[in-house]
């Protein structure tokens, strides 16, 4: 069985190599074709995987396949190693569904387009890379795919690159991830310092009971957090990921929402180990994520591009699942990774054909009443809409409810994450149906030239896929106090560490949960209502709404003002260090100059001149300052 | 006596290098070289090494001094105090230079004047004969192949490249 | 001197016999030049067979080169790198209409005076060897003599290079003056046994010995050359000299640091620290303005300097080893880098700015995926050589303790991705201007084919190279 883990990757891969090297020979539709049978390949051979994982004993559900022993020496023992657990099956089947979908997708939305086979093989090496990554067992492969989503993300975003704007969210979002890549690298180092070897599964047996410094899991753990704040925009280096959707609007929806952004998640958790080691920075997730949920989630109801909406709202359930994983609710937030990614790219890819019927309008103001121009569009984003705002019964209830009951647990009853985590559920309920009364309801304000049309069956049926996954996917994991048997969590584990406290332990917990949910779809439904209040009953109300709270209304819209920050705190700070190293220690103009009239002379002793005149002389005395810095230090030493 | 020789000669030789490199003219240039070269043959036979010694003014002093100042007639070069670009190597930045140049020597005096002593101690065993032809011969053939055919070849190459670049149509 | 001793120099003999007598060939006329790389490659080729067929060990010409592993690792990747460099130039001169034996035997005469630096156990052999190797580049770099810039570049590396050797030389004689010899087990033994005539002394020599090498191995603040003569000079030398004197400087820093000094790090531990750390980092925010790929290669090839000077400084044997490592898949990558840089690049030096790859990806899809991956191996990218190379410095330096010169390192090397990405993205992310396939000559083709092996084979099944510098860098300890 699991001789064929290799597969999985395999399918990818060669799609890349077929669509990247032999683009020139195949037609735009074969191109598209290859890359979707590509990923079906590998979602079928994960599928096989899984149901061979479930025919087992749940504490033997684990398939590893060694490629290949990549450095065999010694103390330096690093093999390539691929490992397939209940963990690696969530994710795989996440990003090979939710992936198939939207690469099919694709084939009605990039039609046309002239790079598309370039576009198909990103979209490729891009699954390629996160398929590594999820089923990598050693730390330097887990990087191998981080660093390569993080590169095709890069240039994904910046497809369209005639636009210079485009090109520079790319950019944003290549420094911000490299800040995390930083956190990452030295983490790893460190670990391997400590123990010899970086097999995740190794250093896992190696981590309980280590004789280590006091701090050292805090270190590492909160250096791993670095890396996995930035890939999964948390709060501080969220910025990146509204501008990151600049891209193609499938792209926005299989990166930057359902897969790469949730690499983050998934590091902390394939770690929980690690992480259950360190209270502090358990308790750091857990800040940071709530912060992130309810921060993002203002931002999100007061902006008016539909995509950059949907990002905050990514960035705010991505905050969710941060909360979950550092309040130890570790499968929850699994589970809701994999909620999310259905009803997120569901609602993107939603979005993208609203985009594609309103010939790329993006703007929420000058949408309104396509519920009936578009009406496939419109049920499914419905769904989507419902299913993220935890209304019961769809998917997003279970997931979420499951993480508040964690928090609510966390401490033993009612405190900051668990409040701020429902009051946050309320306003993704609200700017959530904001933008589904915006778009669908009310007078049309597109422009009378436009003919909004639903988008082709290509595209429309991958939404439909998807909304029966946003409906159906949270009933794995149905909870006990609603009388399910949360198979979900029991999957997961043998993978995860669980938290055990008071309440968690005591012998009924039922009422308690079902107050809970109770509570949180009431605080739901709450921002249902005003939403339709403000939206569509009074559109007036938005206005005075947004008049009387001038403030606080000014700060969300300007998204508290995040970016300037950075702009004026360290992006200037850094040009001017990079102009000073640039006059320092490279004269080109100078350089230029000269060459330029040596060139006029054209004779070589009137080069001689020049030369000695100036850069020869700057140069050599540089030289002699770190002769005198040399034997400066010789003289102290 | 050999000691205060010795300082007269260093001294000497220090003089004429740092007249070759601050005067202006490269004709005096070229004849206080010929004249640091004679100290330093002059050092040499205070060492007893007497062939290194004479090889030292046959070679240097003789035929290379005799090269360069051929070349400096042949070429006509002007002295540096009429030459408007030639002395900005001196005058602009060269205050600097010359500051970073003493701060250097400086630092190197105060480093070797920490072990003054051990170098002011007399060597144990004073060397005879180091330089003796034979003794010059037999180190250059045996001891001394290897280094002594690489310089050989780092002179080929040297010429080759002189050859190269300065003849005008090759 | 005995049998012994020419045997242990066989490869060296060959290689210097084949420079004359392209000399030779070429004063006589025929045959024609075109010939000339053959009998060029051929010497390079019997060289490389020899440091197989007639392996030595030990110490010879009174033990004044010492051969064992560590040189023959070096002499390997020596020639290897000739080889490459040779081939990148054929196209390149003939299309200039420059082909001539003197730049293949100048080419072969550096590689000579590499190989002695990597061989030397004196000081004396270490100083001529790097003054063979100068000297050579100097003339190449100005090889072509109508070129202004060329010129300018040639002129400038000899008056740089004449005063960093002063220094070196200095320091020498003062190593000499304490220690009585220049050998290196004498220098040890002079200093462990304290007979030496002064520590100060010993150290201040050697002081100065670093500022040679840092002048050739382009540590900031010695670096300032480096771009204006990579930038000058015709490409196919850039490859040359951005990737032979870094390589031999590192392999006789190492080896007289080690063998001579013994690792006896606490008095310029400290100073390497900071060369180290200031090169990486002024390598690389310079590097991120650079639009001419010359100019920023040249400042990427002194961040990796930087790099690279972590491992001497840790000094430890796993340092060791991975300088190794790191050098033979910088060389390459390097080698190949500069070797599509002179295909893109037009007549008159055009071609140069980030603007000319624009494309590429759709214009030659196989070039354009080469470069990418030497981009990302020298950015650092896994599963290329590049990160292999730098995982093992970093973890070396680790393990010693350096933990906050890592961090500047993992830093700087995050930063270069930045301008390593550039090209890339100008390559698959922009409409070229002209559609028409880049013309790859068939003498590139094997350079090429060596740097995929090496960035990517060496990076998924590095065992090969680990094994051998491992072996290598254990013989000097």
């Amino acid at each position: 069985m699991s001789d064929t883990l290799y597969l999985i990757t395999l399918f990818p891969l060669v799609g890349f190599l077929v669509n990247g090297l032999l683009g020139r020979w195949i037609s735009e539709r074969q191109s598209g074709l290859i890359a979707s049978l590509a990923v079906l390949g590998s979602l079928l051979v994960s599928a096989q995987l899984l149901l061979g994982l479930l025919a087992r004993p749940a504490e033997d559900r684990l398939f590893v396949q060694l490629l290949f022993a990549w450095i065999p020496v010694g103390d330096l023992n690093i093999d390539v190693m691929y490992r397939f657990d209940p963990l690696t099956a969530v994710m795989t089947l996440v990003i090979t569904g939710v992936g198939l979908l939207i690469h099919i997708y694709s084939l009605g939305y990039m039609r046309g387009d002239p790079g598309i086979r370039r576009y198909y093989a990103f979209l490729n090496l891009f699954t390629f890379m996160m398929l590594n990554l999820v089923l990598a067992d050693n730390l330097v492969l887990l990087f191998m795919g981080w660093e390569g989503v993080g590169l095709c993300s890069y240039l994904l975003i910046g497809f369209w690159f005639a636009d210079e704007a485009k090109a520079r969210a790319g950019l944003k979002a290549f420094i911000v991830n490299r800040i995390g890549d930083a956190g990452f690298i030295i983490a790893m180092v460190l670990l391997f310092h400590q123990f010899g070897t970086l097999s995740m599964s190794e250093m896992a047996g190696k981590a309980e009971g280590a004789l280590v410094g006091p701090n050292f899991f805090t270190i590492v753990t909160l250096l791993l957090l670095v890396g996995a704040i930035g890939k999964s925009a948390q709060i501080p280096l969220f910025v990146w990921l509204p501008d990151a959707m600049a891209g193609p609007t499938p792209v926005s929806a299989l990166i930057h929402a359902a897969t790469m952004v949730t690499a983050g998640v998934y590091l902390i958790v394939r770690n929980s180990l690690l992480f259950s080691l360190a209270p502090t920075t358990m308790a750091t997730v857990a800040a940071i994520g709530v912060l992130t949920a309810f921060l993002a989630a203002t931002i999100a109801m007061t902006q008016t591009d539909i995509k950059k909406v949907l990002a905050y709202s990514t960035i705010s359930q991505l905050g969710y699942m941060f909360m979950a994983v550092g309040v130890g609710a570790f499968s929850a937030g699994i589970f809701h990774l994999m909620t999310h990614a259905f009803f997120k790219a569901l609602l993107f890819l939603g979005a993208g054909s609203v985009i594609h019927g309103l010939d790329g309008e993006q703007e929420l103001g000058k949408m309104g009443g396509l519920k009936h121009r578009m009406p496939g569009t419109h049920w499914t984003m419905l769904i989507g809409v419902l299913a993220i705002s935890g209304i019961p019964g769809l998917s997003g209830f279970f997931s979420k409810d499951e993480i508040l009951w964690g928090a609510f647990i966390w401490h033993d009853g009612v405190n900051w994450i668990w409040l701020l985590g429902i009051m946050t559920a309320g306003l993704t309920a609200f700017y959530m149906f904001r933008l589904y009364f915006l778009v669908f309801h009310g007078p049309a304000r597109w422009p009378g030239d436009t003919q909004p049309h639903e988008s082709p069956s290509v595209m429309t049926i991958p939404l439909t896929l998807l909304a029966y996954l946003a409906i159906l996917g949270g009933y794995v994991g149905i909870p006990e106090a609603l009388g399910g048997i949360n198979r979900f969590h029991h999957f997961l584990a043998p993978v995860v560490i669980s938290y055990h406290t008071a309440i968690a332990a005591a012998p009924n917990t039922r009422p308690l949960e079902l107050l809970l949910m109770a509570v949180s779809t009431v605080v739901s439904l709450g921002g249902v209502y005003y939403a339709y209040r403000i939206y569509r009953v009074q559109p007036a109300l938005a206005e005075q709404l947004a008049r009387r709270l001038r403030p606080l209304y000014g700060l969300s819209r300007n998204r508290y003002y995040v970016d300037e920050f950075y702009q004026a705190v360290v992006v200037r700070p850094f040009q001017k260090l990079s102009g000073l190293c640039w006059n320092w220690f490279d004269v080109r103009a100078i350089d230029g100059l000269v060459n330029a009239s040596a060139r006029s002379i054209a004779r070589l002793s009137g080069v001689v001149r020049q030369l000695q005149s100036g850069l020869i002389q700057h140069y050599a005395s540089l030289i002699l300052l770190g002769v005198i810095f040399i034997m400066l230090y010789i003289t102290m030493g | 006596m050999t000691a205060s020789l010795f300082y007269l000669f260093a001294v000497g030789l220090l003089g004429a290098s740092l007249f070759v490199v601050l005067n202006p003219n490269p004709m005096y240039s070229v004849v206080a070289l010929v004249f640091g070269f004679a100290n330093l043959a002059a050092i040499y036979f205070l060492l007893e090494a007497y062939f290194i010694g004479a090889l030292q003014v046959l070679v240097y002093a003789g035929a290379i001094m005799v090269l360069f100042l051929f070349v400096v007639m042949l070429l006509n070069v002007q002295s540096d105090a009429d030459h408007p670009s030639l002395p900005r190597v001196f005058r602009i930045g060269s205050w600097w230079f010359g500051a970073l140049a003493l701060v250097f020597i400086g630092l190197f005096l105060l480093l070797v004047g920490r072990s003054a002593l051990a170098l002011l101690a007399p060597s144990e065993v004073p060397p005879t004969q180091i330089g003796s032809v034979s003794q010059v011969g037999e180190a250059l053939f045996t001891r001394y192949l290897l280094p002594f055919e690489l310089a050989s070849l780092l002179l080929t190459v040297a010429l080759i490249g002189t050859v190269f670049l300065a003849k005008k149509k090759i | 001197m005995n049998a012994a001793d020419i045997l242990s120099t066989l490869p060296e003999l060959v290689l210097t016999v084949t420079a004359l007598g392209l000399l030779l060939l070429e004063v006589m006329g025929k045959p024609p030049r075109a010939r000339f790389v053959w009998v060029a490659l051929g010497g390079v080729g019997l060289a490389l067979g020899l440091e197989f067929a007639v392996p030595s060990e030990g110490q010879f010409y009174a033990g004044m080169i010492s051969v064992d592993l560590f040189t023959r690792f070096f002499n390997v990747l020596f020639l290897t790198t000739a080889a490459g460099s040779l081939l990148i130039s054929v196209p390149y001169l003939r299309r200039t209409l420059e082909e001539r034996g003197e730049y293949y035997a100048l080419t072969l005469f550096a590689t000579v005076g590499m190989m002695f630096m990597a061989k030397a156990h004196d000081l004396t052999i270490t100083f001529l060897g790097l003054e063979l190797l100068s000297v050579s580049l100097y003339i190449l770099v100005a090889f072509y003599r109508n070129r202004v810039r060329s010129n300018e570049a040639g002129l400038k590396y000899l008056l740089l290079g004449a005063f960093s050797t002063g220094f070196f030389l200095f320091g020498i004689a003062l190593i000499y003056g304490s220690t009585g010899t220049t050998h290196y087990d004498g220098i040890r033994l002079a200093i462990g046994s304290g007979e030496q005539l002064s520590m100060a002394l010993t150290v201040t020599g050697f002081g100065l010995l670093i500022i040679g090498f840092a002048f050739k191995v382009a540590l900031v603040p010695f670096h300032m050359y480096a771009p204006d003569v990579y930038e000058g000079a015709p490409t196919p030398i850039t490859a040359f000299v951005s990737t032979g004197p870094k390589v031999a400087g590192f392999a006789a820093f190492l080896k007289v640091i080690a063998t001579a000094f013994a690792f006896t790090t606490q008095h310029w531990w400290g100073i390497l620290w900071i060369l180290a750390a200031i090169t990486m980092t002024v390598g690389n925010i310079t590097a991120l303005r650079q639009d001419n790929l010359k100019r920023m290669l040249a400042f990427s090839g002194v961040a990796h300097a930087g790099y690279l000077a972590i491992a001497i400084m840790v000094g430890s044997a796993d340092s060791a080893f991975a300088l190794l490592f790191y050098l033979a898949a910088y060389a390459i990558t390097t080698l190949g880098a500069f070797g599509i840089v002179s295909l893109i690049e037009g007549e008159d030096e055009s071609g140069l700015d980030m603007d000319s790859y624009r494309g590429l990806a759709r214009r030659s899809p196989y070039l354009a995926g080469v470069f990418a991956l030497i981009m990302l191996s020298l950015a650092g990218f896994p599963p290329t050589a590049g990160f292999l190379g730098k995982f093992f410095i970093f973890s070396a330096a680790i393990d010693e303790g350096y933990t906050w010169l890592v961090i500047i390192a993992v830093v700087n090397s995050l930063i270069s991705v930045y301008y390593y990405l550039r090209p890339v993205v100008a390559m698959y992310m922009q409409e070229p201007a002209d559609e028409s396939a880049v013309a790859v000559p068939a003498f590139i083709v094997p350079v090429l084919l060596l740097v995929v092996l090496v960035a990517l084979g060496l990076g998924l099944f590095p065992m090969s190279l680990v094994k051998n510098s491992i072996a290598a860098a254990g013989s000097l300890f």
